[in-house]
């Protein structure tokens, strides 16, 4: 037994791990108590009914809370939401960002004013954001009066079920976007420029520019951005939260996933379901991503 | 900072003041402005933000007062220390933790002085009051959950039932007193705050709803007095909506109307409907409580002389008559004084609500003060309930007229009833519905106010909009159980 310890001592290898691991270990432990415990306690709880208050118990309910899932209406309509709103709003905001970022590569005057005012919304705090927001989507706010003076139709931005999620679609692409110009915005300046002068002799407009050099440049960044916008819309919580005051309306249409995790977690102290629901948003993130990941994969291929 | 204070408080050689009580003490005064009216889960979105944002700014006022006391207390230690009279010091003080929410900058500052009171006149306890703005039962149950709630607590009547049922309050029974009276209580408050014959919690004050009118505009429109029944009620309605500059657009609704389960429930019980059958499943969807909920959803589709107040973009119905954007609203005593703080100029009026069926109805809120079964502290605790609740106590509190006191006695003294402004609400309190129904009110409220507003909206039926709430509601209700 010794002689194998001090054989193995006696490895380079070894003793390199051994120092690595000893160098990592705060992190380790941190991670391990406050990621992983977590986690694995989450995983098996949902499997729980779980009474906090008063007296806590844990009663094993098998399945029960993953079937409950299947039945509840209001999981599929925040789900519906969620994925309403991450379609239309993953794409806008990727778009919108590229525009931007390219907008803000060429040689415009004043490039650097614009850099700054376009991300000051990344920076502000999205309760703040959301609160300024509810001021211009009032009934008679600025919205409603711009559009009045253009004659074009108002609408009630925070009591129509119609257009609530609307009112905060546009607002989160505008916050968002600016983040994702400047993942962009350095991507785009490490593109050679010997590309696009071959492209040039080639003989390459400048959408042809565009579409064969700067884009299969992007692609991995491209990845990253929708995988981070994805991730983002699915985790919607405070624009929605702070404009239903917490309670998803009008007729649940600005109900979201995370909401719905919040109210039953919360406000019915029904944790070992809420966290069911949790895993249930984590493998729909996962599929999301593994999807993505696909299909960006098969496309560099060519 | 609690947990800072009691830090100093340990580590603090004999004899020194920590200091911290009176540096610490101003970090908790937030901005104000931050109104909140949780008795009829009014409070929407925008008053809502409000305290998002009142807390995010004092949090950071916290962080920088935290940081000064401690700088602060460093150097006063040494200056202190030698004066301290060591006598007063064997005995620590008995800290006692108290939470509730603030709906009025006014409303604190009463508090904090009773609070000073009643330390004067029990020198071993120190009363730490805590403010807890937004979402207050959220953190309330989770600081009870993580055993570090505060002693003594405030306790809205809807949400009473949960905690009695999960026993985490202590029965109030056994601490009381000849003297202290319970009798003088109003007895169906008292009673909402019993829960298998013992009593958890001792109401504070109470509010009903009654009719607010505009007077400046009913005389504009040639009304002489307030409406007495519905009908009444809906012709004046029509009147008062007004589209001044005839541009389509109209500028004066009849009625700012709440579509909230909290300030419907008499409309539900005006034809004989019920909320809840006696298994405490929902029942709303009757033929009996469609019955009036038809009339508010009438009024608001067919007369269009009502309007919520997100339609004409406000954020509460009072605000909506302060504005002027409605000429009647159905709210509770805190509106009173926030028209005269916030629209000193407006000449209002107020009345009983309108009797629906030729049957008087209202909503009644209230809120008590509970303790906490693991306080550590308990006679301090019922020393503390008792001076708040106590007749002076109560008469202190009642007389800001933000809410009207629960003792009879306290009531009848303070002449409530013959104030013109405050008659109908003491009127209402005979006939009025107190906002509770067992433990599963939330889940039914959630349904109901998102299924509510849709029928109200016209996407759907009343009928189709309440069978859908009730049903969804039931499931829910079912399933968690």
């Amino acid at each position: 037994m010794n002689l194998l310890i001090q054989r193995l001592w006696r490895k380079q290898a070894t003793r390199d791990a051994l120092a690595g691991y000893l160098f990592m270990t705060p992190t380790l432990v941190v991670a391990g108590i406050f990621l992983v415990l977590p986690v694995i306690y989450a995983v098996v709880l949902s499997f729980y009914k779980v009474r906090l208050l008063g007296d806590v118990n844990y009663q094993w309910v098998g399945l029960k809370n993953f079937v409950r899932i299947v039945n509840d209406e209001r999981v599929w309509i925040a789900l519906k939401n969620t994925v309403d709103y991450a379609v239309i709003v993953v794409p806008t905001q990727t778009i919108l960002a590229l525009a931007l970022a390219l907008l803000l590569n060429s040689q415009i005057r004043g490039k650097n004013g614009f850099r700054v005012v376009f991300f000051l919304p990344a920076v502000t705090s999205s309760a703040v954001l959301t609160l300024i927001f509810m001021w211009i989507y009032n009934s008679n706010g600025l919205l409603n009066s711009m559009l009045s003076f253009l004659k074009l139709p108002t609408y009630n931005w925070l009591g129509d079920p119609a257009v609530a999620l609307k009112g905060i679609m546009i607002m989160n692409i505008w916050s968002t976007a600016p983040l994702f110009m400047v993942i962009y915005l350095a991507a785009l300046q490490e593109i050679p420029e010997s590309l696009y002068e071959a492209a040039t002799l080639d003989g390459a407009n400048r959408w042809e520019k565009f579409l064969h050099v700067t884009l299969p440049f992007l692609k991995p960044v491209t990845f990253f951005v929708v995988v981070m916008g994805m991730i983002g819309t699915f985790q919607l919580f405070d624009q929605s939260y702070i404009f239903s005051a917490g309670s998803g309306g009008p007729n649940n249409s600005t109900l979201t996933i995370v909401l719905l995790i919040y109210q039953y977690a919360f406000k019915n102290l029904d944790m070992g379901y809420a966290l069911a629901l949790t895993l249930v948003l984590a493998m729909v993130l996962m599929v999301a991503t593994l999807v993505q990941r696909r299909l960006f994969r098969e496309e560099s291929l060519d | 900072m609690w947990e800072i204070r009691r830090f100093l408080r340990k580590n603090l050689p004999p004899g020194v003041v920590p200091c911290s009580q009176v540096q610490l003490g101003n970090a908790h005064q937030e901005a104000p402005g931050s109104y909140r009216f949780r008795e009829a889960g009014a409070s929407r979105s925008g008053l809502q933000s409000g305290n998002f944002v009142t807390r995010t700014i004092g949090f950071g006022l916290l962080t920088a007062m935290v940081a000064i006391a401690l700088v602060a207390c460093h150097s006063e230690q040494t200056a202190i220390a030698p004066i301290t009279d060591s006598a007063q010091a064997k005995e620590p003080p008995i800290t006692l933790r108290f939470s509730g929410w603030q709906s009025n900058p006014n409303e604190k500052k009463l508090l904090e002085q009773l609070i000073k009171e009643f330390e004067t006149q029990n020198p071993s306890i120190d009363v730490k009051y805590e403010v807890i703005n937004s979402e207050y039962m959220d953190v309330i149950k989770t600081r009870l959950i993580g055993d570090v709630a505060p002693d003594v607590f405030y306790l809205d009547v809807f949400e009473a039932p949960l905690l009695m049922k999960y026993g985490v309050l202590e029965p109030l029974d056994s601490y009381m007193t000849p003297e202290f009276n319970l009798a003088d209580f109003e007895p169906s408050l008292l009673n909402a705050f019993k829960y298998n014959g013992k009593l958890y919690g001792l109401p504070k004050d109470f509010s009903t709803l009654a009719l607010f009118y505009n007077t400046d505009s009913f005389a504009a429109a040639g009304l002489t007095q307030p409406p007495k029944t519905w009908d009444e009620f809906l012709t004046a309605s029509k009147v008062l909506t007004i589209d001044q500059n005839k541009d389509g657009k109209i500028d004066q609704y009849g009625f700012g109307v709440a579509p909230e389960l909290a300030r419907q429930v008499f409309m539900i019980k005006a034809f004989g409907g019920e909320l809840l059958d006696s298994n405490g499943y929902a029942v709303f969807a009757s033929p009996n409580s469609l019955k009036g909920l038809e009339l508010v959803i009438d009024q608001y589709r067919r007369d269009r002389s009502a309007a919520q107040p997100s339609d004409v973009g406000t954020t509460w119905g009072s605000e909506m008559l302060g504005q002027g954007k409605a000429a009647m609203v159905i709210e509770g005593l805190w509106a009173i004084p926030y028209f005269k703080e916030t629209f000193p100029n407006l000449a209002f009026a107020t009345a009983e609500v309108p009797t629906v069926n030729d049957k008087p109805g209202t909503m009644a809120f209230t809120v008590a003060y509970v303790m906490n079964r693991k306080s550590t502290h308990k006679q301090a605790a019922w020393k503390f309930i008792a001076y708040l609740t106590g007749k002076s106590g109560m008469k202190a509190w009642a007389k800001q007229g933000l809410a009207l006191p629960t003792r009879q006695s306290v009531l009848a003294e303070l002449g409530y009833d013959r104030d013109p402004l405050y008659a109908p609400f003491v009127n209402g309190a005979s006939y009025a519905t107190i906002w509770q129904a067992g433990e599963n009110l939330p889940t039914i409220r959630t349904n109901f106010n998102n299924q509510f507003v849709s029928a109200l909206l016209g996407e759907q039926s009343l009928a189709d909009a309440m069978k859908k709430a009730q049903d969804t509601a039931n499931r829910e209700i079912y399933l968690a159980n």
